[in-house]
């Protein structure tokens, strides 16, 4: 009897084990499979130059897939992260143009209109929060009532503008320095220098100076450490887990879920608030619409990374695969001159396949379940 | 706690609902004429409002304004229909949201005995004598396929014939930047430019610089861009620093927002094409005031030009007074 059962179940296990290597990595394979493709087919794309910039501009949906993931993870999702970067990009604006306009040093200016953006990014985090876990209103709902809210509360500081602009030019010049600056530089006949590029370059030598690490892709980065941390290693993060697999065993386990809950949105408005401050350095204005195209490509990102709509499992590293993956489709086709049309046509196509790929994995593990 | 919580936020939500309307106003004038632009606040509206309170003051004219919120139909339609239902309005000037949703809203007004101009905007085709729609008295605006060819001929004016552009839209569909590109691309094609591509950035900054630095990868010649409203243009403008190539790159922006002028002084753009929404503003109300007073002899189109603004010239008033106002 037992000489017949154990190939079977070998043969069952290496099935398995290959579907769950193929599940855990589709997404990395696919990022690698596609810059391989544009490397081979798109002039330019395969630069060190390219490379930094698709990083640069892939930073904005990476921090709102960053918060998203979490709040998917508990079965939620947050419809108002999009304006939430908005509304911190216009209040973190207006801080710094009238505190420099007042006379304070820009440094000081900018700091605290960072500290201005951050801090009122967490109100609609816990407006959404006491919405979903004390209300009992449902996730889709509420965050899209506060869509509309905080919008509306965005354009209502700007007096319905849609730039927060007129920074005065110091402060400009010391944001640029973080939004479009590098920790290292290389000029191929000037060598390397840290922190600044080499001085007194000619216009020929400013073309092809590279960016070996642009300052937002390392704040990216270190954000990304610290929430892939919490969510992976800490008792937070099981948490987090245990509420979107379900939420009754969560409270049988003893665990606050309201208060837990509440802390997720005001954790996810919070990476938005990053996004929004992000958006200042870059592009040296505040503006109520930063953040509203790149809200449903973080939520692309979380989905094509992996994590369940339906909450209980998803990783971060597969959100940032899937930051990646529509950063490097969105520069790769525009590399290749493919008809802007037919872009908006491959990305929902890939967005798809990405969700087929997860209910396929996710009805083999049922199968799993009942062998 | 929690309740007081609660509290707040209702309260809190409540408060960021309650838009202020504006009231209004009651007059005893001769002639009153409502004006309803297509979306306010908006630099390039209110820009129009002084032009149409300039004229009304210089012709002892009353005017009600009432602005839409969003530059959309359904918020504009009641607006239209609440001021005709008031009953004493001589004359409409209005920048319609939609050039075929509009019409119906606009044959109301017509049937309900009310003159009407458009402008900045059009419905129909926007041909007046012999198009789809007739009943306007006339359409003042500028020509975008016209602005779209000035923006693209000072491109080959600066880098010659031969030289490569590439164009920044927000989104295909919309009437103006479609036709600002159609216009580009005519002029490129008139002047010996080469197109080497359209990208579309939804109206998104981030988006727009992202395209841009890909394009400028992939095509180290390009010589121009060309930003069919201010967020293209900035993306680019960015894009094109960014790469290290401010001043051998030319970027040429629409429309002349404060903002708009900001990023010309500091280099990101080095063109910007101005429109003049208060000559639009004050032809609106001088021509229906003529045809109030009778005079039958109306243009079915009056077309308003543009203002080309450098860094060299910016600062010359007869230039800088088509900077758009921001109140």
């Amino acid at each position: 009897m037992t000489t017949t059962t154990i190939p079977i179940r070998r043969s069952a296990e290496t099935r398995d084990q290959i579907i769950n290597i193929l599940a855990r990595t589709w997404s990395l394979v696919f990022l690698l499979g596609m810059i391989i493709f544009f490397s081979a087919t798109g002039p330019g794309f395969l630069t060190v130059r390219n490379i930094s910039n698709i990083l640069v501009s892939s930073t904005l949906v990476m921090l709102m897939s960053i918060g998203q993931t979490y709040v998917i993870i508990t079965a939620g999702i947050d419809l108002s992260l999009g304006w939430t970067v908005g509304l911190a990009s216009v209040v973190g604006a207006t801080t710094m143009r009238n505190l420099a306009n007042g006379g304070m040093e820009p440094v000081s200016a900018i700091g605290i209109g960072v500290i201005a953006g951050l801090a009122v990014s967490l109100i609609p985090g816990l407006v959404n929060g006491v919405l979903v876990a004390k209300i009992k209103v449902p996730p889709f709902i509420a965050t899209l009532g506060m869509f509309g809210v905080i919008r509306g509360a965005a354009f209502l500081l700007t007096d319905g503008q849609n730039v927060v602009g007129n920074l005065p030019s110091v402060v400009r010049d010391s944001l640029r320095v973080v939004g479009n600056g590098s920790l290292l530089f290389y000029v191929p006949d000037a060598g390397f220098t840290w922190f600044s590029q080499p001085p007194d370059l000619s216009a020929e030598q400013l073309r092809t100076l590279q960016k070996l690490a642009p300052y937002p892709v390392l704040i990216v980065a270190a954000v990304v450490i610290i929430f892939a941390f919490i969510l992976g290693r800490t008792q937070f993060g099981r948490h987090t887990y245990a509420i979107g697999g379900s939420k009754d065993a969560a409270l049988r386990a003893g665990i606050n879920v309201d208060r837990h809950l509440l802390l997720i949105y005001v954790l996810a408005a919070f990476t938005a608030g990053i996004a929004g401050v992000m958006h200042i350095f870059r592009f040296t204005a505040g503006s109520p619409l930063a953040g509203e195209q790149a809200l449903l490509d973080s939520v692309a990102a979380v989905v094509i990374g992996g994590t369940n709509l339906f909450g209980g499992e998803g990783r971060l590293s597969g959100s940032v695969i899937g930051a990646l993956i529509i950063a490097v489709l969105q520069t790769g086709l525009v590399i290749l001159a493919v008809d802007a049309l037919w872009q908006f046509v491959v990305v929902g196509i890939i967005i798809i396949i990405a969700v087929l790929v997860n209910q396929f994995q996710a009805y083999l593990e049922r199968q799993k379940a009942h062998e | 706690m929690s309740k007081r919580l609660i509290l707040f936020t209702l309260f809190a939500v409540l408060a960021l609902a309650v838009v202020p309307f504006a009231a209004a106003q009651d007059a005893p004038q001769t002639y009153k004429f409502a004006f309803v632009p297509g979306v306010n606040p908006d630099p390039f509206y209110v820009t129009m409002a002084a032009g149409v309170t300039q004229a009304a003051i210089d012709l002892g004219v009353e005017i009600i304004q009432q602005d839409p919120a969003a530059f959309d139909p359904t918020v504009q339609t009641p607006i239209i229909e609440a001021l005709v239902a008031r009953g004493d309005i001589d004359f409409l000037i209005t920048a319609p949201t939609d050039k075929e949703q509009m019409i119906p809203v606009l044959e109301g007004v017509r049937d309900a005995g009310i003159p009407l101009l458009t402008v900045d905007t059009f419905i129909g085709d926007g041909d007046y004598e012999n198009g789809e729609v007739t009943f306007p008295l006339t359409y003042i605006g500028s020509d975008n396929f016209q602005g779209g060819y000035i923006a693209c001929s000072t491109l080959a004016e600066k880098l010659g014939a031969g030289a490569k552009i590439y164009i920044q839209n927000v989104r295909p569909g919309i009437s103006t930047t479609d036709q600002r590109e159609e216009g580009c691309k005519a002029a490129a094609a008139d002047l010996g430019l080469e197109v080497v591509g359209v990208d579309y950035n939804e109206d998104d900054v981030n988006t727009a610089q992202q395209q841009t630095a890909a394009v400028l990868e992939a095509n180290p010649d390009i010589k121009g861009v060309f930003g069919a409203n201010t967020f293209s243009a900035q993306g680019a403008g960015a894009a094109v620093q960014n790469a290290g190539l401010g001043g051998a790159v030319e970027v040429v922006a629409f429309d002349a927002s404060e903002f708009a002028i900001e990023l010309l002084r500091e280099g990101t753009v080095t063109e910007v094409i101005a429109q003049k929404p208060a000559d639009m503003g004050y032809m609106g109300v001088i021509t229906a005031m003529a045809y109030t007073r009778g005079v039958t002899s109306m243009p079915k189109r009056i077309p308003t030009g543009y203002a080309v603004m450098r860094q060299d010239n910016i600062d010359d008033p007869d230039i800088a007074r088509f900077i758009y106002k921001e109140q």
